[in-house]
This record gives C-alpha cells, structure tokens and sequence, in this order.
C-alpha cells in the first residue's frame, strides 16, 4: 500500500477522534472499524478510556490481532477485568456510558436508525436486528454512527437504494426525532444522541434541532457526491473541511492491530482501493 | 402477539422447580426429551461461541415444531433451526454473522416467508424480562425503547408514570423459558455448570427458566470443577446435562477449541444459495443424515478438526491461521 492512509484507516481515525479521554465507550459486535477506533483512541488520545469491548463485555482488552467476529476469545485477551451483560446495560441505563457507535442499513436525517426491517407496512426485507441498540440508543451520553456504504449508486433503472434516508421504514435505534417527530428528550430519555456520522463519503454534525449537517470531506469526495447519494438534504457547515488523514504512527498502529484486515470488509468492494495521500 | 407477557405471568406463578436429583447425567436423546412443542426456548452462548449446536442438531433431527426462541446476539444457532423448521417466533436481538458473512440466511427467509413471526427483542429489554422472573416479578420498568418501532412493535409492552418521579417508563413482562438449551465447557454429575470466558446471557437464562438443558465439553468431579474456578451455574437449576465433546462446533468452545470459520463459511455459502441447495449440501449431511452427534463428528473430520482447531493454543500465528492468515 503506497498511500499514506486508506480509506479504511482514515475513517477508523476519524471515528477515533470522536472518542474523548477518561470516559466510558462501548463498542456492539459486528464493527471493526469502530473496534479499532476505540483502540486507537486508548493507545493515543485517550489512555483513560474506559474501553468495553462488544459481545465479550471485556474492559480494556489487548487483543493480538482482529477476528472476523467478536464474541472471540482473541478479543478478549489481556482485558484486565469484564462485566456481566446486566453490568454493562446497567451501567448506560443509569447514565454512566459517555458513547456508544451505532449503524444501520438505514440513517435518517436525525440519525435514527433502521436494523430490523424494510418495507414499513409489508416486510420486504428481514435484517439481523438491532442488539443492544434499540435501549442503548436512548440511555447513553453520546452516539458516533457510521456507514461504510452512504455510496448509492443508481441500478438500471436509475432508482437508489439509499442508506442516507428522509425516514426510517423502522425506528429500531432512535435519534434526535421519533417517526411522529418527538423529541428524545419529551420522553424522559437521558441519552444525548447522536453527534457525529462517519461516511465513505463524509463527517457530519448534527445541528442544534438535532439534523445531520456536512462538516468534512476526504480529498476525493464533494458536496455534489454527498447530495446525490443521500435522499434528503444535509445541512452544511459554514466551512467544508477536508478530513484530516491519520499519522503515519496510527495507521501503522491500525496495520499491527488487523494484520488480516478484517475492516476492510466493511467497505464496500470499489472502496478497499481508495487511498489518500 | 397477544396482550399477555411470554409465558410469564400465568398460571403456575410464582417461580419454577428446583432440580434436586443426585444424577443428572443424560445422553443428548434424553435431554432433549425435555423440549416440546411450542416452547418458549432461551438458547444459550452467543454469535460464534459456546452454541450448543450438538442439541439444536439432535432437535432437529427429531422435527421439533414452533419454538419461541428469545435471546440476545444469535448466528448459526437459530438460522439453523429455522432452517430445520423448528421455529415459529423469534423474539431474538440478533441473528446474523456480523460484518463477516452477514444476514443469516436460512433465518430471513423463515422471517420474510411468514414462517416465523418476527418479535424482535433488544439486549436489556431481554436482560429486564429475564431479571423479572429471576426476582419473581410480573414486570420491570426500563426508561428506553419508548419512541422507537421496536415499542410499537410489542403491544405487551405497557408504559406507567412513576409515582415518585411523576415521568414515564416503559414496562416490559416477566420472561420465563420453557427451556434454557446451555453448552459449558465443565459440568459435574449434580448439573453444577462452569462457563469459562464470557457467560453472554446464560446465567440470566438458567436462573429464569423452568428447565435447563446443558451439554458440557467434560463431566469433572465436583472437586476437579472447584479447581477449575467453581461452577457459576448451581447444580438445582440443571434438569440434566451430557457430556458432548465438540458439542458447540463448528462455534467455539475455547479452552478446546477455536471457531470453525471454514465450516461455518460452507454452511453460509449454501444458505444463500436457497433453502433446497441448504438442505442438500448442508442439513442432509451434517444434520439429518447423521445417526447423532458421534456420525457429525466424523462428517466434519474426526479428530484431525477437532485437533486443528485446538492448535489457537500454539501461538498468535497459529490462532490467527485458523481464521485464513496475516494474508487473507
């Protein structure tokens, strides 16, 4: 790899840097770039991250390298102490997990998201469901979300199947809005919501009435890219950023940490090629 | 979904025996004597480890029929006993293979065919469910799931205004499974379980259900399973257990044995090429077409596999080869 950063690496830095130090972050099953963000973010900015790994409740684990699935023992090496499933739920119930990463096959414009099913009235199409996502999505402090697959490319008859979507067919994880327009909060939820979106093709915000807002770019994506695959219209930021590209350091780090590159099945296929740099 | 908790708040409440005989050692036949039709079932383990997959097999085999399978993080465990017609009601978390192979095949057709009648639950809710029961109570509150699809979803979820705070919570029934179906890597002869590594819900599960059937690597002495650390599933919530080596494969079970990435890739590969290739390529021979467990593990390679995939215990290099290597 003669780049400097993949796009791979370069989210998993831009996930990372959502992570703030001496808090508490869980990650689900399923995510390796979120998995390694979080490491990332212990072993540079954020050495007083409480880290608990996903599907093994391990705190602070070392793991040798990634495994293609979580709930593996490889991933639980060297954690120095584990909750039970009720200790870790618990915990963000009671207002003491500061962030959690939550996707979706679809987002919507106030960052809900969609695991359970598409088709709103008739099933069309079952997914794997939500996990912890659905209670956890209204108890912690703060959300990262992130999809390797904001890129919807139009099939023969020039139709979309967006990830970015004006509403979710299904609210399983909830946002800044329920489906009749409810604020998270005029339930009496705690949680914070979501505050940031990692894309393939950007990072967002989310604005003070709780909507998705484009802060950055990578070197090879624009505004243009952004609007045509996404089905509503994102806010934008004053300034669009270019996304900063990870140290030479993180992505080495990231190289030693998933000598498999098991993250990179998480890209779509024509985006394991992207480099920057 | 009617308005009445799962199986929870009903006739024989409060609570469930306690298993008190001397000698819970079984054969798989006999354990999975225990489950019958229509049974709200909590299986345990969770994604790729310490499934009990040599019961599941063994269910199957015996035509098993509508199930109500609750959870949490679920894989091949219940896409196959979809795909062996067992279920009828999933009110599981998850089921998938994560961002490894994905959706589970086998499962979303069962879902999307009406087959199964999908009752999507979420981690706490399930933790809540089952702590209800644990503690003998018709329900318990959680403050989430309210403005999410998944509360309109269960109309057996209820909400109640706290009469201390004045806010709203969520209410969510009492779980109590027919049947906890649990694989541990030790148990004793008096059904005494110890779990080695993450637990998932299994505790939760075998305090909450009325009958626990369990599959262990070994039967040690209680003696040798205090050295090992002490069980951490008491014997009197145990109906009955078998002593099932490889009995979680192709999950894992470590200290024994890594995950059967390979087997498990087959087993998606026909999955997703329909259910007929599934039933030719994959529940004839590795489920129907085998007398019992002993006939799957000569399928899968005997002891040449199940010595493979100990070899994580020589080193980094050797676990992570398992799993196709720094060049996959």
């Amino acid at each position: 790899m003669s780049d400097q950063a993949s796009l791979g690496e370069t989210m998993i830095a831009a996930i990372a840097r959502t992570i703030e130090d001496g808090t508490a972050a869980f990650h689900g099953f399923g995510s390796p770039l979120v998995q390694l963000a979080l490491h990332v973010a212990k072993r540079t900015h954020a050495p007083d991250l409480v880290l608990v790994a996903g599907a093994t409740y391990g705190i602070n684990p070392n793991p040798p390298f990634l495994a293609p699935t979580s709930n593996d023992w490889v991933m639980d090496r060297g954690s120095e102490a584990a909750l039970d499933i009720e200790e870790l739920f618990d915990l963000a119930a009671a207002g003491r997990m500061d962030r959690m990463f939550l996707s979706g096959l679809q987002i919507d414009k106030w960052g809900s998201c969609n695991v359970t099913r598409l088709g709103a009235n008739e099933l069309k199409l079952k997914l794997p469901g939500g996990g912890g996502g659905c209670n956890l999505s209204c108890d912690v402090g703060a959300m990262t979300l992130w999809t390797a697959a904001h890129r919807a490319p139009a099939n023969d008859q020039g139709k979309r199947r967006y990830r970015l979507v004006e509403k979710c067919d299904f609210i399983t994880n909830l946002g800044h809005r329920t489906l009749d327009g409810r604020r998270p909060a005029e339930l009496g939820h705690h949680g914070g919501g979501p505050d940031s979106l990692v894309t393939d093709l950007g990072v967002f915000d989310f604005d003070a009435d709780g909507h998705m807002r484009l802060t950055s770019l990578y070197p090879d994506t624009s505004v243009d890219d952004v609007m045509e695959n996404t089905q509503f219209e994102p806010k934008l930021a004053d300034d669009i950023a270019t996304i900063p590209l990870p140290d030479p350091e993180i992505v080495a780090l990231i190289r030693r940490l998933d000598p498999m590159r098991i993250h990179e099945r998480e890209l779509q296929p024509g985006d394991r090629k992207r480099g920057f740099g | 979904m009617t308005d009445k908790p799962i199986n929870g708040n009903g006739s024989d409440w409060p609570g469930a025996p306690v298993h008190t005989a001397e000698n819970k050692r079984a054969d798989v036949e006999a354990l999975i004597g225990h489950v019958e039709n229509g049974n709200v079932v909590a299986v345990g383990g969770g994604l790729s480890s310490r499934e009990p997959m040599a019961i599941i097999r063994a269910l199957i085999r015996k035509g098993v029929k509508d199930l109500n399978v609750v959870g949490s993080a679920h894989g091949i465990d219940i896409d196959l006993l979809c795909a062996g017609g067992a279920v009828s009601e999933s009110s599981e978390s998850y089921v998938g293979f994560e961002q490894d192979f994905g959706m589970a095949p086998n499962y979303r057709r069962a879902c999307e065919s009406g087959d199964v009648k999908v009752n999507d639950s979420c981690c706490y809710t399930v933790v809540q469910q089952l702590r209800a029961t644990i503690m003998g109570l018709p329900f318990m509150p959680v403050r989430s799931i309210r403005g999410t699809s998944v509360f309109d979803m269960h109309p057996e979820y209820k909400t109640m205004t706290c009469p201390y705070t004045g806010e709203e919570l969520t209410l969510v029934p009492a779980v109590q499974p027919d049947v906890a179906i649990i694989h541990a890597q030790y148990g004793d002869a008096h059904g005494n379980l110890r779990i080695e590594g993450p637990p998932v819900a299994d505790i939760l599960f075998a305090k909450a259900s009325k009958k626990v059937i369990a599959s262990v690597e070994e039967i040690v002495s209680n003696e040798r399973l205090q050295e090992l650390g002490g069980p951490n599933i008491p014997y009197f919530y145990v109906t009955a257990l078998a002593e099932v080596p490889m009995g979680a494969h192709p999950t894992a079970c470590y200290p024994f044995y890594a995950y059967d990435r390979e087997h498990t890739k087959n087993y998606y590969d026909q999955a997703k090429q329909g259910a007929e290739t599934f039933k030719s390529g994959y529940l004839d021979p590795f489920v129907l077409g085998c007398a019992g467990h002993e006939a799957y593990l000569e399928q899968i390679g005997g002891e040449d596999t199940a010595r493979h995939l100990g070899s994580w215990k020589d080193g980094d290099e050797a676990w992570m080869s398992l799993y196709g290597g720094a060049s996959a």
